[in-house]
């Protein structure tokens, strides 16, 4: 890092031949066992990706590698051009501008859906309550959700939990999401509706990272499927080359499993 | 030094204990062991009150001062005894070798040592080098012994909560300390409640310890009242039904919290 580098601001612009996420050569162990191989990525900004591959292939861990929610043993992650293995960068000032959707939703359940929605603008931005209820309400509305703003989460199904999950991301107005399996917990009637939100959010032109098994989504939202397996980035490109022409024996094998 | 107490002597075996049971705040029928234990405490005391007022109203008036000293040492204890429970919590779970090492070993060193010990050895034993009241030494020694077993409620509590709540709030930008503050700790209070309560309730049975050293609490008072009068059986009668309605009416209060933190349950 050097002292040229542009301040952090969530939602500041890259230049465009400049990836937006640079991940470079990362390793991550648990235990004796490799959970990613060297993997080398560069997305950049605007761009939909979709991760898919086997469980056990790694694809969550490297989601969560990109803010950090797992540490990685080797290798650089910048973000923005910002490393964010760097004691120089404040990790808590990256991840705002990466917003994170989890499988299991994790709403704070003690708080309602307008305050787990506003809290982090609230707490962190500094806004008032009233900008920062106003933010939320507009975001739940987005993700039509709006006249649950006063329950608890509790009170939701799941696939309502999961919009308010992504409109509390949002709120942070950050210029990536990632998405770890939004999906993988709903019952199928409900997959419907939070995808809907996710290709809304990529229609806007978000940066997109999304492990999912939703192949239909992927074919159509993707601009690049990323096929995982052991830890390594085995194939990659247009999803419907991979789809329809996959040269990997292991995409093969695993395209056979699922489709 | 402190003036030595001429009941010392007697009856101070007391050791720490497991606090009253919290009653299920999700039971309601009117017949059970909660309703039976206070109603039966408080009929007999009223009984022996109407049907022997001698010498049983003059054991009641007596012992009033006492409960107040007994609350005021409860209250004090409490005010000291759960922020360092907290802390020592926080530090048990700390990723800090050092603080957490602290933590450890004041848990292990307190947990190794009889209340009725550390009480003597604070308003004794350290009295060499400091003289300090009997009812600050009590406070110190009931705010420490707690403390460290309190720890214990906190760290079991915040581990209880899913390792998800933190990384959602982490992920959003929140430091470590404000997701132990605003996503955490909020959350783990409920299960944090009720072994709290029934720390608070041990420890106010424990001030009965306090008595030996001359402090006026209701144990004390019940002691001098013996002195005087040798009435040993309507005496502590009376004590041991007091603080049975004392100690039955607080787990009930911790009940009540307990349920109203359950507002975000749904359904």
């Amino acid at each position: 890092m050097t002292a040229n580098d542009p301040p952090m601001t969530p939602g500041a612009g890259v230049p465009n031949d400049a990836p937006i996420i640079s991940v470079r050569n990362i390793w991550k162990f648990f235990g004796n066992l490799p959970a990613l191989q060297d993997v080398s990525l560069d997305v950049r900004a605007g761009e939909r990706l979709v991760l898919i591959g086997p469980s056990g292939s790694g694809k969550s861990t490297f989601l969560r590698a990109i803010n950090r929610l797992e540490e990685v043993d080797r290798g650089q992650i910048l973000v923005k051009g910002q490393n964010i293995m760097s004691r120089e960068n404040n990790i808590n000032l990256i991840r705002r501008d990466l917003g994170m959707v989890f499988q299991q939703f994790n709403l704070f359940p003690h708080k309602t859906v307008l305050q787990n929605v506003s809290m982090a603008p609230l707490k962190l931005l500094k806004l008032s309550r009233d900008e920062a209820e106003d933010r939320a309400l507009a975001l739940l509305k987005k993700v039509g959700i709006s006249d649950k703003a006063n329950v608890y989460p509790a009170m939701l199904s799941g696939g309502q939990q999961q919009r308010v999950a992504i409109a509390r991301a949002l709120a942070m107005q950050p210029s990536i999401m990632l998405f770890d399996e939004p999906t993988s917990a709903l019952d199928p009637e409900m997959v419907g509706e939070v995808l809907d939100v996710m290709v809304n959010l990529a229609e806007e032109g978000m940066t997109m990272l999304c492990v999912t098994h939703e192949m239909g989504f992927a074919r159509t939202v993707a601009d690049r499927l990323i096929f995982m397996a052991d830890g390594q980035i085995v194939e990659s490109g247009q999803p419907e080359a991979l789809f329809t022409a996959p040269r990997h024996p292991r995409l093969k094998q695993f395209l056979n499993q699922i489709l | 030094m402190p003036e030595p107490d001429e009941n010392h002597s007697k009856g101070n075996i007391v050791l720490v204990t497991d606090g009253a049971s919290i009653p299920d705040p999700r039971e309601w029928r009117l017949i059970n062991a909660w309703s039976i234990s206070l109603a039966g405490a408080i009929c007999v005391l009223a009984g022996l009150f109407l049907f022997s007022p001698d010498p049983y109203e003059r054991i009641v008036r007596y012992l009033p001062d006492g409960m107040l000293v007994t609350f005021k040492i409860t209250i004090m204890s409490i005010c000291f005894a759960v922020p360092l429970g907290l802390l020592t919590g926080l530090g048990r779970i700390s990723r800090n070798r050092g603080i957490n090492l602290i933590a450890s070993t004041y848990v292990e060193i307190i947990r190794g040592i009889p209340l009725l010990v550390q009480l003597f050895y604070i308003y004794y034993a350290l009295s060499r080098f400091v003289t300090v009241s009997g009812t600050t030494s009590a406070v110190i020694a009931i705010s420490i012994c707690y403390g460290a077993y309190m720890g214990e409620v906190f760290r079991a509590g915040i581990s209880a909560i899913p390792k998800g709540q933190t990384e959602a709030a982490r992920s959003l930008g929140f430091s470590r300390v404000q997701t132990m503050f605003l996503v955490v700790l909020p959350q783990a209070w409920r299960t944090i409640l009720p072994p709290v309560g029934n720390e608070c309730i041990a420890m106010l049975k424990d001030t009965a310890l306090v008595s030996i050293m001359a402090v006026p609490d209701i144990m004390q008072r019940a002691r001098s009242f013996v002195g005087t009068t040798y009435l040993y059986f309507e005496t502590y009668t009376v004590v041991a039904l007091v603080y049975l309605i004392i100690t039955l009416l607080l787990s009930k209060a911790v009940s009540i919290m307990e349920s109203r933190l359950n507002y975000y349950d749904g359904k």
